[in-house]
């Protein structure tokens, strides 16, 4: 093997699957992990400091819901020990005054609190529980504690109307950043494509929002919107490339060079239970299977964008072909992108209600 | 965007951490989501965001540490800490007095 192994930059650590939401676009996979196989304590604190060893810089405490674990604050503390910035990726619920102090005292450096829409009725019914108070309480005691806050809204058929109010209402909330996450369709959002993608008015309306709100708040908050891939002709960088800077470990402690990569049938995950975190980075079967442009299939493997996009998205590729190893189907120039075409002008008309009545939510049943 | 006042006082934002990269041994600038590999210049000028200082102390120090006059690094120095401010990465303060 003769590619030049990069260094990685960023951790998620998904600490449990166990959470009290039910979001129908929950990217943990279908089959999800019970807390008798989640790593302990011990093992999670060596893995942060094989991940700083590595040259991570970040790590994100994400899950599930990341409060679930009692630990928490221990694991944060350990990240601070090795020199990590720590960011935790939560949906607020279980976060007391004292849970943040203890969180706070821990060393967390960031706190990123997912919404699912302004308006309290939708945004319960998309959580599938009754969360929107408790999360704009959540907020404001993160905002008077001192900590920067993220907010993180997944946008979606039936929340992307109402892109100015989920601006307002990070500005209120005095977030330092607001993620407007279009849906990625894996996993549970994969089954709910069809009630989930947004139209192509709905997008073009909101790109100018986005854009505007953008440019109005620089040096304020710091705002993120991506056009969806099924409306792009170029597929996204996915991971800025597989196995070039992120890694994702899971709460029974497979390594995985994206979040999604469960999606990907043929490719195994070692373990970091039986290797260390530095040896499935450099050596594993599966963040080498991807891992720069030599593997690239036709057209992409002598296409001007290559070291652009890196042929897009792996787990799109298969979930969308059945086969991980052909170009990303987003991309204007794969020979499947019909396959998605159609599907997008096959849902501009149907059920564009904002009831989302039809949707599958998230089982917690076995976690 | 406009150059920093003589008189504002620049400092790294809380949701900022300066450290030392255990990789390069070089310094870096930690924030949610991003990082800023700093080269000896850009550390110069982070290092002297305290909120102690106005621009124009940082200005005067840079000066008389690169033997250059403060006149020739001021635009410099503004377009770095705009460069910052930008990135929601410093706050700045007036002068009390």
């Amino acid at each position: 093997m003769n590619r030049a192994i990069p260094r990685p930059f960023s951790l998620l650590a998904e600490i449990t699957h166990r959470c009290p939401l039910h979001c129908p676009y929950c990217s943990n996979p279908l089959q999800l992990s019970s807390q008798s196989a989640e790593l302990t304590t011990d093992e999670w604190k060596r893995v942060l400091h094989e991940a700083a060893d590595l040259g991570v810089l970040h790590v994100g405490f994400s899950g599930g819901e990341p409060l679930q674990r009692s630990d928490l604050a221990q694991l944060v503390a350990s990240a601070r020990e090795a020199g990590l910035y720590t960011n935790l990726i939560t949906s607020s619920l279980g976060l007391t005054s004292q849970r943040l102090e203890e969180l706070k005292r821990a060393g967390l450096d960031s706190i990123q609190i997912s919404f699912q829409s302004d308006e309290e009725l939708l945004a319960n019914r998309i959580a599938g529980v009754s969360a929107h108070a408790t999360k704009l309480k959540a907020a404001q005691m993160v905002r008077e504690s001192g900590l920067p806050l993220t907010l993180n809204v997944v946008l979606h058929r039936a929340n992307i109307d109402r892109l100015e109010q989920i601006i307002a209402l990070a500005e209120r909330l005095g977030a330092e950043r607001l993620e407007l996450a279009n849906t990625q369709y894996y996993g549970w959002a994969f089954k709910n494509r069809a009630q989930l993608l947004p139209t192509r008015a709905q997008i073009e309306r909101a790109i100018p929002i986005a854009t505007a709100a953008k440019k109005r708040l620089l040096g304020k908050m710091e705002l993120l919107f991506v056009v969806p891939d099924y409306y792009s002709d170029r597929p996204k960088p996915c991971m800025n490339g597989w196995g070039q800077k992120y890694l994702t470990v899971n709460p029974a402690g497979e390594v995985l060079p994206c979040p999604t990569a469960h999606e990907i049938k043929s490719l195994r995950f070692d373990n970091v239970r039986e290797k260390s975190l530095g040896w499935i980075w450099r050596e594993s079967e599966a963040f080498n299977r991807f891992r720069g442009t030599e593997w690239l299939p036709a057209p992409c493997h002598d296409c001007e964008f290559r070291e652009i996009d890196f042929g897009g998205c792996r787990c799109q590729a298969a979930l969308i072909t059945g086969d991980a190893t052909v170009t990303d189907p987003a991309c204007e120039l794969s020979p499947h992108r019909n396959t998605l075409t159609e599907f997008v002008e096959a849902s501009q008309n149907s059920g564009a209600s904002a009831e989302a009545t039809n949707l599958i939510f998230r089982q917690n049943t076995g976690v | 965007m406009q150059l920093p006042s003589s008189e504002m006082r620049p400092k790294l934002s809380a949701r900022a951490r300066l450290q030392t990269d255990k990789v390069t041994g070089k310094p870096i600038v930690l924030y949610p989501e991003g990082v800023l590999m700093l080269n000896p210049t850009g550390h110069a000028i982070v290092s002297l965001c305290t909120g102690e200082k106005s621009f124009q102390e940082i200005v005067a120090t840079l000066a008389e540490r690169y033997k250059k006059s403060a006149a020739e690094i001021s635009p410099q120095v503004a377009e770095y800490l705009n460069r910052l401010r930008e990135r929601n990465l410093l706050e700045i303060t007036e002068a009390k007095e």
